[in-house]
């Protein structure tokens, strides 16, 4: 049987009807969504990957630059003044003891009748200030040509003595002088006038009478203040020989740079005149090239001149530490005041030690040798335990990053301190005491903190809290405080407050989400056992929930440690390492960080330079530390986890 | 809707076209940029030319490294530029013009309650470089000194350092503020503070002002006064165009007069 029947084809209207499987640009769209979503995840990954590649790019060349300078500093000699530089230093600390002994025993004759006559002066500038006005146009007058008529320079003389009149009449004199003398001190303030420059007469007697107690002091102490200036008298002969050898080292090193920075340009634009195909282009370059040069330093025939001296220098050193011992043995014992005795002791004691710190010195001076290379682990060493920051310097930079490792560790130390027992207890409070409307309070105003800009607190920093914390130091009854009466405003314990305020709603909010996830079955586990709330919270719930507290504040402490702005406005900006010797005074001193050396000297540096690089070094430090911190956070809440029932 | 779209488009025009003239970047240093080049620049505004500018004063030394990248088309400085400034400038094809615009004395400043007036040159050394440490070692009430400086991009922390210490390193119990005001309220809030400002910021309230052996800051006596120092603007080569007009108004006689009025000295006194 013929069937020319072919296979049945359904009707077109079904055929468009019908629903089929959508695919865009002939995909899933369920492939292409969970695509997007992932893509997202991992551009995260990879920015994050890159910064990572871009910081060490520009930071790792740090160390082979370092060492560079480092070698320039040991060839031109720089190293060689420093060995016997450094040390004199210490003259200056002890100088300065030795002065404020000086002082502290002319006081016990002078301090009354310089208190007098400071308190004079001081009355007499505060009534300056509150006739300036008056004072100045009647000053004006006179030097305007032509002069004006005399009635209306009286009217001006009339307004000024008005004026002083009545600026005498409401100071307050002190009790340091009796009535008569406060009545001749009104009158002469009240005829003060611009036109006469002399003092008032009482002012130059308080004057003459303080400088003679001074003169009368001076002749008491006279062995005290003679042993001072020849003290200082005494670094004078080395100081001299070494500035010279410092400015001819200082010469070399300024000649070996420029040779350096001109060679490089002149390679470069020699390489970039050889590529140059058009004839004019390559002319010009050619002839820039030649333009930079200069010729290379000698390096040896320098050092020599400088190393030459090391006999004359050891020397000096040698005259100067004995001149310095006699001096010490000359101090006298009995030095008028206590405090005056005790520092002339410390100085005693401290002579000695440095004459030998001296000689010490000048022995390495023959050990020395100016082409000993620098290795990598002495640039390492230079850079993670130095100790002192110096940049923009005429004599030498120095990248050790010690002081402001220090300034934040310890900061982030008071902000946590500080911030862990608020927001734990507040968290423990809101998440187990609280009611709903209290809770319905709490929360959002703790969360609404993280809202305010950095800029902001540190706004505030500066000029709320700072007085603040200056003025209360300055109550009687909290003398005890160690630290207290505080110096400077801006200093480790403000920064670390206000750091401690911005930390606290990240380690809330954590630490309550903790306490939230505890499992029923304990609380529930708990009351079955006839535990009362407060055992429950304490003995059940937190220890429970530890591990996500314990994460809040590493978490807590990671956002400390990279605040930038805070830190640079109110932390004080002193690079230096804080006193400890103070003990827990040391918090109200100024320090400088990591992050805010960065913000601070990023606008000054060359692309490209040591300094450029070593502030690349110190961020990736700080990367380090924020993903250390992340880490441990991390690892602690895993290892405490409670076990999943 | 048609009436919506239109004014947001005639709005769009009128803001493009307004944008129709030159921005002239001004980069350096913080005694002049704070108060003296705004000035100059609103003044120079006023007697008609369309420039905008942009003025960013974060130190002397961002001058250079601004001028060096092109980022710049003036820089201001309160000191002279460095020969390894220079030397990096003409790597990256920069020549640099130097352009006097007016001279400053650096002032030491205390707080107005220290019965100090005086200090010799020596004594100021040792002050900031650290050596002396209390007030009772220059004669004033006994406590230890609080050292404030600017930072290391300031010029006129560069100047200090060679005008009044000889080179030498500040001490490091210095605190390093960013800019003159700053310093000026912390003298002025510690009794214990010592700083330097710029003559224009030296008569801020609550410090006074200190002699340098018996020689006051005064305009009439700026060759005298043994801090003082000239300030500059650099362009890259010789300036032309707006930036030609801006600098010889900054040294034209109305420039001078402004220069007066925001405390510094001008050329025709100086020179």
């Amino acid at each position: 049987m013929d069937r020319s029947t072919t296979p049945s084809r359904p009707p077109l209207r079904s055929v468009l009807l019908r629903s089929r499987k959508h695919t865009v640009l002939g995909v899933d769209p369920q492939h292409l969504i969970r695509w997007f979503f992932g893509g997202n995840a991992s551009i995260a990954v990879i920015v994050l990957v890159l910064i990572m590649i871009f910081l060490l790019r520009e930071g790792i060349d740090f160390l082979p630059t370092y060492r560079h300078e480092l070698q320039t500093y040991r060839r031109a000699g720089l190293e060689f003044c420093d060995i016997i530089d450094q040390p004199l230093q210490q003259n200056q600390a002890l100088s300065s003891s030795l002065r404020q002994a000086v002082s502290a025993s002319l006081e016990t004759l002078s301090k009354s009748a310089r208190d007098r006559r400071d308190a004079a002066f001081l009355l007499k500038r505060q009534i300056e200030d509150k006739t300036t006005q008056a004072s100045e146009s009647l000053s004006q007058a006179l030097e305007k040509t032509p002069p004006l008529p005399p009635e209306e320079l009286a009217v001006l003389r009339s307004e000024l003595q008005k004026a002083t009149a009545t600026a005498a009449a409401s100071l307050t004199y002190p009790d340091l002088f009796n009535a008569a003398e406060r009545e001749q001190l009104q009158r002469e303030f009240a005829a003060l006038t611009p036109e006469v420059t002399d003092l008032p007469p009482l002012l130059q007697t308080l004057a003459a009478d303080f400088t003679a107690k001074d003169h009368e002091a001076r002749t008491k102490f006279a062995s005290l203040v003679q042993a001072q200036e020849e003290f200082e008298a005494a670094t004078e002969p080395l100081q001299e020989v070494v500035d010279e050898l410092k400015q001819h080292a200082q010469e070399t090193k300024e000649k070996a740079v420029e040779f350096e920075v001109l060679e490089t340009n002149r390679l470069r634009l020699l390489e970039a005149a050889a590529k140059e195909n058009d004839p004019a282009e390559k002319d010009s370059l050619t002839k820039e090239a030649e333009a930079s040069f200069t010729e290379a330093v000698n390096l040896p025939e320098r050092i020599q001149a400088i190393t030459s001296r090391a006999t004359e220098l050891r020397e000096q050193v040698e005259k100067y530490a004995q001149v310095i011992e006699k001096a010490a043995a000359v101090l006298p014992t009995d030095a008028g005041t206590s405090v005056a005795r005790t520092m002339v002791n410390d100085v005693r004691e401290g002579i000695p030690v440095h004459a030998q710190a001296m000689r010490q010195a000048a022995a390495q001076l023959d050990s020395w040798r100016w082409d000993k290379p620098v290795s990598i682990f002495t640039v390492v060493g230079a850079f993670f335990f130095g100790t002192s920051w110096i940049t923009n310097s005429s004599w030498q930079d120095f990248f050790g990053f010690v002081p402001l490792l220090s300034g934040s560790l310890v900061i982030a130390f008071i902000a946590i301190l500080i911030a862990t027992p608020v927001s734990v207890v507040a968290a423990i409070y809101t998440n187990q005491f609280a009611s709903e409307s209290e809770k319905e309070l709490i929360k959002p105003v703790i969360e609404f903190i993280q809202a305010i800009p950095s800029v902001v607190l540190g706004f505030i920093g500066i000029s709320l809290v700072g007085n603040l914390i200056k003025d209360v130091s300055e109550w009687s009854w909290l003398q005890w405080v160690p630290g207290f009466p505080i110096q400077e405003r801006l200093n480790m314990f403000n920064a670390g407050c206000l750091l401690a305020f911005m930390a606290v709603p990240t380690m809330f909010s954590l630490s309550e989400d903790a306490l939230n996830n505890v499992p029923r079955a304990y609380i529930d586990a708990s009351d079955a056992l006839g535990a009362t709330k407060l055992q429950t919270v304490f003995r059940v719930i937190v220890p429970a929930g530890i591990s996500g507290i314990l994460s809040a504040i590493l978490l807590g402490l990671g956002r400390v440690i990279g605040e930038t702005m805070v830190v640079l406005l109110v932390a004080g900006n002193r690079i230096a390492i804080p006193d400890f010797s103070a003990g827990p005074g040391a918090i109200f001193q100024p320090a400088h960080t990591l992050t805010g050396i960065i913000a601070q000297e990023l606008g000054e540096v060359s692309r490209g330079s040591s300094h450029w690089q070593a502030l690349f070094m110190v961020g990736i430090v700080l990367f380090v530390i924020s993903l250390l911190v992340n880490w441990c956070a991390r690892a602690v809440a895993r290892r405490f986890e409670p076990h999943k029932a | 809707m048609k009436t919506a779209i239109l004014t947001l488009v005639t709005t769009f025009a009128a803001a493009l076209s307004l944008q129709a003239q030159t921005t002239l970047r001004i980069r350096g240093s913080d005694t002049l940029g704070a108060k003296l080049v705004p000035q100059l620049a609103e003044a120079f505004k006023k007697q008609g030319g369309k420039v905008s500018f942009d003025i960013a004063a974060e130190g002397s030394s961002t001058a250079f490294t601004n001028l060096a990248s092109g980022t710049a088309e003036v820089g201001m400085s309160s000191r002279k530029v460095k020969a390894d400034e220079r030397t990096l400038c003409r790597s990256k094809g920069v020549s640099l013009t130097e352009f006097e615009v007016a001279w400053d004395m650096i002032t030491v400043v205390v707080n107005k309650n220290n019965p100090i007036s005086d200090l010799s040159s020596k004594q100021i050394l040792q002050i900031f470089a650290g050596d002396i440490k209390d007030w009772s070692e220059v004669g004033g009430t006994p406590g230890p000194i609080s050292v404030y400086t600017r930072n290391t991009s300031s010029g006129t922390y560069k100047d200090f350092m060679g005008l009044a210490m000889k080179g030498r390193e500040y001490g490091t119990n210095s605190q390093k503020m960013a800019g003159n005001e700053q310093i000026a309220s912390e003298v002025a809030s510690n009794s214990n503070g010592i700083g330097y400002v710029g003559y224009a910021y030296a008569g801020a309230k609550g410090i006074k002002i200190v002699s340098i052996g018996g020689k006051a800051p005064s305009p009439a006596a700026v060759k005298k006064y043994p801090l003082s120092r000239p300030t500059f603007l650099y362009t890259n080569g010789a300036p032309t165009g707006t930036t030609k007009e801006f600098i010889d108004f900054c040294l034209s006689p109305a420039g001078d007069a402004i220069v007066a009025k925001g405390g510094f000295v001008p050329l025709s006194i100086a020179k």
